[in-house]
């Protein structure tokens, strides 16, 4: 039967989902088929050409890589798991995606509409569990409702400030038949009651950044995952160059502004970079463009940014004053906004203020010389990004765990392209960096996509080197070995008088493991055979994992030590 | 202090977990409750009083109001 001749027709539940996936644009799904999701699975078999179904190993995989596919596409991720522990398994990824505004759409089988409740066989009280960390969720337990919910669904998941929803499908009703139509509109009543509009609210507020923006002698833009989100990276540049305002963006604003622009002065936050961070302090005004002052950017609040005027333009007012007070709050969707702030603005270089940014960047990279000298002979995380940020000549998606390796990969990678960094930034989900990659790769098949974590992470979702295989994904996947948990023995190291407490790992031979999987792979020692091995890696037709052996105890500098201010952040031990 | 939050939403199960989570994640007890559904069909009215930090009211109910079946919220300090 022909989509065409659905409508109207008596089909079942199952197939009426596997319709308004097609419908709604699916063409990716990440899941793991079991009892209460099989007769969806049944219905996709007639289907299997027309929507790429993704068997991960484990469901928190299946999130990660529908997070790592919404990260490089902006269309929301699906998943389809089934009852019970396999909507559990997805709750890491799912809280993940609530963190770091992340468009997913979880489909959970459920147990029979007569048996919820009764502690079935594989019944977990998904809606309860997932409530808290979910824009939406709902339970189907009348198969009529299956088109609107669907539609409902993907419209909130990627409506304003994206997020992840859960819908539950009792198995009843994925059997039970009804007279399917495509729904014609989607009907929220918070939407339609109030007539909301989206631009021309707030042209008071935009004369009034434009105007201070204007005077200000110290002007700082700080950029967030808003401006990626809602591809405002031309307009964020056009004001830097047009204005002369430096701006540093979060880890989740990472790769909106290229590196090398002349107004780009680096990343922000704990382990950001040196001048960015001080000179927050001796702003006047400070822009804050799709980005919530996450603690880890902000440091001791007490202490932030007292000198700056602050505008804060967000889509989702819940941010405004939620952490930082702003003098002028800007409801709005950070192109709109900059597009309109953008006419208002006055020609300006303001050398003296950036050239106080040079002269903190030259006393980072003395720093980071020092460093250099002092170091033992093995290699170390950051050599390795330099090395691969030049072969890729800053174009290639990285998709980094969490801890050191994260934040080398974050620090040391020459971003050239938008939509190139992928990691975990609220939630810090360690294992995220695997099935992320597997992702980013289907949403991204023409660039090159490198997977990097460290020895600990790679444990964490291991599993998913089974599904890289089946699909043959060429995913390069580097592993930053230093047989530690590298982040939290640093802090061991500098807070806990070196009383590194289990983070000492003792690993398998992560090679011969890839090598199990069909996945060719190698191991590095030295400086000599970095860089080819990373061409060979490169040029691998299929998926290949370098494992690279790190130094043990590096650090990563600049730091801002936990409860720091942002100007007492430093540069070395 | 004191707070009322009177909120109208849809009268569907989950809601008011929904909102009620806000203010488990945050550990503020529930004073007062009273949650009805109102003559128009299929809207309920909630009141909520809630002892809060003044400074973390406003984000709260701002926070409330994103919940998708959340039609409207307002808040007034209470007398106890």
């Amino acid at each position: 039967m022909t989509l065409r001749q659905a409508q109207g027709k008596k089909i079942t539940g199952s197939e009426a989902v596997i319709k308004m996936l097609l419908h709604l644009g699916v063409e990716v799904i990440f899941g793991y088929p079991g009892g209460a999701n099989m007769p969806i699975y049944d219905a996709l078999y007639n289907y299997r050409k027309k929507i790429n179904h993704i068997l991960v190993r484990h469901e928190q995989g299946a999130s990660h890589a529908a997070e790592g596919y919404a990260r490089t596409t902006g269309k929301p991720g699906v998943c389809l798991v089934t009852s019970g522990p396999g909507a559990t398994n997805l709750v890491t990824g799912i809280a993940d995606a609530m963190m770091d505004s992340v468009p997913l759409v979880c489909i959970t089988g459920q147990v029979a509409a007569h048996l919820l409740g009764s502690d079935a066989f594989q019944e977990a009280d998904v809606i309860g569990i997932t409530t808290p960390i979910t824009k939406w969720n709902y339970q189907i337990t009348n198969v009529t409702e299956i088109p609107e919910v669907f539609a409902k669904a993907f419209f909130i998941a990627t409506h304003a400030r994206p997020g992840p929803v859960v819908i539950d499908i009792v198995k009843s009703s994925q059997f039970e038949t009804f007279n399917f139509q495509y729904p014609k509109n989607v009907h929220i009543k918070k939407f339609s009651a109030k007539g909301r509009s989206p631009s021309g609210r707030y042209d008071e507020e935009i004369n009034k950044a434009a105007q201070w923006l204007n005077k200000a002698k110290r002007p700082y833009m700080l950029v967030g995952h808003g401006v990626l989100i809602g591809k405002a990276e031309k307009e964020v540049q056009k004001l830097m160059e047009k204005s002369g305002i430096p701006a540093a963006v979060t880890l989740h604003g990472l790769s909106s502004i290229p590196v090398d622009h002349p107004y780009y002065v680096g990343m922000l936050g704990m382990h950001g970079n040196y001048a960015p961070n001080i000179l927050t302090n001796k702003a006047d005004v400070i822009l804050a463009v799709g980005m919530r002052f996450d603690d880890r950017v902000t440091g001791r609040l007490a202490d932030y940014a007292k000198k700056a005027k602050i505008i804060h333009i967000d889509l989702d007012a819940s941010e405004h004053h939620k952490i930082v007070k702003a003098h002028l709050a800007i409801k709005a969707d950070a192109k709109d906004a900059l597009t309109q702030i953008l006419v208002l603005i006055t020609k300006n270089s303001r050398k003296n203020w950036i050239n106080e940014f040079k002269k903190l960047q030259k006393k980072e990279r003395e720093a980071a010389d020092r460093r250099l000298r002092k170091r033992n002979g093995q290699i170390r995380m950051d050599e390795v990004i330099c090395k691969l940020s030049e072969l890729t000549n800053g174009k290639a998606i990285l998709v980094a765990d969490v801890g050191q390796n994260q934040m080398f990969s974050a620090r040391f990678y020459d971003f050239k392209l938008p939509n190139s960094y992928i990691t975990s930034g609220g939630l810090g989900t360690m294992g995220f960096s695997l099935p992320a990659a597997i992702g980013a790769k289907l949403g991204a098949p023409q660039r090159e996509v490198f997977a990097v974590m460290g020895d600990g992470g790679f444990q964490m979702t291991i599993q998913e080197l089974g599904t890289i295989m089946q699909e043959k994904l060429p995913i390069k996947i580097i592993i930053l070995n230093n047989n530690f948990l590298g982040m939290v023995r640093q802090w061991q190291e500098l807070f806990f008088e070196k009383r590194y407490s289990f983070t000492n790992m003792k690993n398998p031979d992560f090679v011969n493991i890839a090598q199990a999987y069909g996945i060719p792979g190698k191991k590095v020692y030295k400086h000599e055979e970095l860089e080819n091995e990373m061409q060979k890696m490169r040029i691998h037709p299929g998926p290949y994992l370098l494992e690279v052996d790190i130094e043990q105890e590096d650090n990563i500098f600049p730091m801002m030590p936990a409860g720091a201010s942002v100007e007492e952040i430093r540069l070395e031990e | 202090m004191a707070y009322t939050i009177n909120i109208v939403a849809e009268n569907k199960p989950g809601v008011l977990y929904r909102i009620t989570g806000l203010l488990t994640k945050r550990k503020i007890n529930i004073e007062h409750l009273n949650a009805f559904e109102t003559k128009k069909n299929g809207v309920s009215q909630i009141f909520l009083t809630v002892d809060v930090n003044p400074h973390i009211v406003d984000t709260l109910v701002k926070q409330i109001n994103k919940i998708v079946e959340v039609l409207d919220v307002r808040y007034h300090l209470t007398q106890r």
